[in-house]
């Protein structure tokens, strides 16, 4: 299984060509959840993940909270209070919005280099904290959509392979492991 | 200024951004973590709005859970 390696201070991650299409996948769905439209993207609508992900669209009013609670969770209300929250949401939503969508983009842009030419492979040279939060904000998507709570990991043990909802168990498991591999690298200093 | 508790952060992941964000030592990043962890909720910094206000938003970016309040105060 693939991991986060550095050497020197360079961080590299190698993945199969089916690993690299679905982090790909997922980074592409969750930026056009942002309202991230400017690009061509690799995935196809009949993809598990795009039906997933694509069960509401971004509310095209940015200072009310999102309808969708993926973007909920990830562009999440600062205040109880409504009132409060939507002043802090009016004049911070749109920077936090911009920071995650400039994050996954770079990440995309890596992963590009080796899906688009249909290959696996090293995605050499990257940038260990933007990989870091990218892959939590996806980590946070998939939660949502899955509602992952403490015992989510006895649940996805007991499905059988042949419900629809395991592979998307086991991606969601995988970023998690993917992510300590590299939490373990960038911790150890 | 408060982060909530959820069941995907990892452990791991909200110490290191504690670290990383606030200069905390390991050692008192990950005490917060626990608390976080353990009672649902943990303050984690204080100051003024604006500095809290900042220190929310930078949580976000992160993916954590954080909150203020109007009356939160140093």
């Amino acid at each position: 299984m693939s991991e986060f390696t550095r050497s020197g201070g360079i961080y590299s991650l190698e993945l199969s060509i089916d690993e690299a299409h679905i982090l790909i996948n997922l980074v592409e769905q969750l930026l056009e959840l942002l309202g991230e439209g400017d690009f061509s993207h690799h995935y196809d609508e009949s993809d598990p993940f795009a039906q997933l992900m694509a069960q509401l669209k971004a509310a095209p009013d940015e200072i009310a909270p999102p309808e969708d609670p993926v973007l909920l969770r990830l562009l999440p209300n600062a205040y109880a209070d409504p009132e409060a929250a939507a002043d802090f949401r009016r004049y911070t939503e749109p920077t936090l919005r911009g920071r995650k969508k400039r994050t996954l983009t770079q990440v995309r842009e890596a992963l590009a280099v080796i899906v688009d030419e249909d290959r696996g492979g090293v995605v050499e040279d990257l940038e260990g904290e933007i990989w870091l939060m990218a892959i939590n904000d996806l980590r946070l998507a998939l939660s949502v959509r899955l509602e992952i709570n403490p015992e989510s990991f006895d649940l996805f043990e007991t499905l059988s392979d042949e419900d629809p909802q395991k592979p998307i168990y086991a991606v969601y498991f995988w970023l998690g492991w993917l992510q300590e591999s590299l939490l373990n690298l960038l911790a150890g200093g | 200024m408060g982060v909530w508790d959820d069941p995907v952060n990892l452990m791991s992941y909200v110490t290191y951004v504690f670290v990383k964000l606030f200069g905390f030592t390991q050692e008192h990043a990950h005490e917060l973590m626990m608390q976080v962890h353990n009672e649902g909720r943990a303050a984690v910094t204080t100051g003024s709005r604006e500095e809290m206000e900042r220190d929310v938003q930078r949580l976000h970016e992160h993916g954590l859970w954080a909150t203020l309040q109007r009356d939160d105060k140093i």
